[in-house]
């Protein structure tokens, strides 16, 4: 189903085990989630285009929305060493849809004298990570 | 989610409850329009409100309000310049309360003054002076839950 992109929920479990208790992010109102592979160039003499196999998934992707002295996640997990567990459900009123994994993140803070002060972030992939429900 | 109103009144309440601006304008602060017959007043008009949202609902409520005292020129009194400087004084980076909101900063984008010919008497005229601000309010988390459920 298509619903709207407003309520979308990133979950955030430090700890870094599966499946975790993450729990919500709050003042956050984006987040992108990259899955691209990289593709392989295996074309040989012969072959009337280029030809690819792909290779390894690619999970990597950002967060952002405003800074909120009240949660502090974001910024703490850019000082990890070790990867936490993220989870990304594109629509809270459908939590049983969502991607997760262990992730390291980092931290960007925005201010400028005109607006509120916003804090965006940077995921990569810490381990592996599944998507659900797996539909066949 | 609180009620957007509740800025309206809370920056209206602020001005109304100062003294001295109460004694250099003395007929009242109003919404848009003051009742008519009044020489000396403050207006407070609502310019544009735009909502920033986040995954649990409206996070930022950025208003743009003009506020200016208004002073009938014949009536013989002074005080338009004194009453634009309350105004800003009362404004600039002071606190607007409003139920189910948090103050997140106010201050002025523009300065506002002109005169205005009055549309029956041309022989009359008003002076505007005040500015335009910018309030930015923030729901509560109260209340940002509640809305969400």
């Amino acid at each position: 189903m298509i619903l709207t992109g407003r309520d979308g929920q990133v979950l955030w479990d430090p700890a870094g085990v599966t499946p975790g208790t993450p729990v919500l992010i709050v003042s956050i109102n984006n987040f992108k989630l990259s899955l691209k592979r990289n593709m392989i160039d295996v074309s040989c003499f012969g072959d009337v285009n280029r030809v690819y196999v792909p290779g390894l998934k690619d999970v990597s992707g950002s967060v952002a929305g405003f800074w909120n002295s009240e949660d502090t996640a974001l910024v703490e997990a850019a000082d990890m060493d070790t990867p936490g567990l993220l989870k990304l459900v594109p629509h809270a009123a459908e939590p049983t849809y969502f991607w997760s994994g262990l992730a390291y993140m980092d931290a960007d803070i925005d201010t400028s004298v005109d607006g509120a002060p916003a804090l965006s972030g940077t995921f990569s992939g810490g381990g592996p990570w599944v998507r659900e429900p797996i539909v066949p | 989610m609180p009620d957007s109103s509740a800025i309206d009144a809370g920056l209206v309440a602020l001005l109304q409850a100062d003294a001295q601006l109460a004694s250099l304008m003395p007929d009242g602060v109003y919404m848009d329009i003051a009742p008519p017959g009044l020489q000396r007043y403050v207006i407070v008009s609502l310019v544009i409100a735009e909502d920033r949202a986040t995954f649990e609902g409206r996070a930022i409520e950025d208003c743009l309000y003009l506020v200016k005292a208004v002073m009938l020129t014949t009536s013989g009194a002074t005080g338009i310049k004194e009453a634009a400087a309350r105004i800003d004084a009362l404004l600039e980076d002071r606190p607007v309360v409003a139920d189910g909101y948090h103050w997140m900063g106010g201050y002025r984008e523009e300065r506002v003054r002109y005169v205005e010919i009055d549309e029956t008497d041309s022989t009359i005229r008003w002076q505007h002076r005040g500015g335009r601000y910018r309030v930015q309010m923030t729901p509560t988390p109260t209340s940002t839950l509640t809305t969400k459920g």
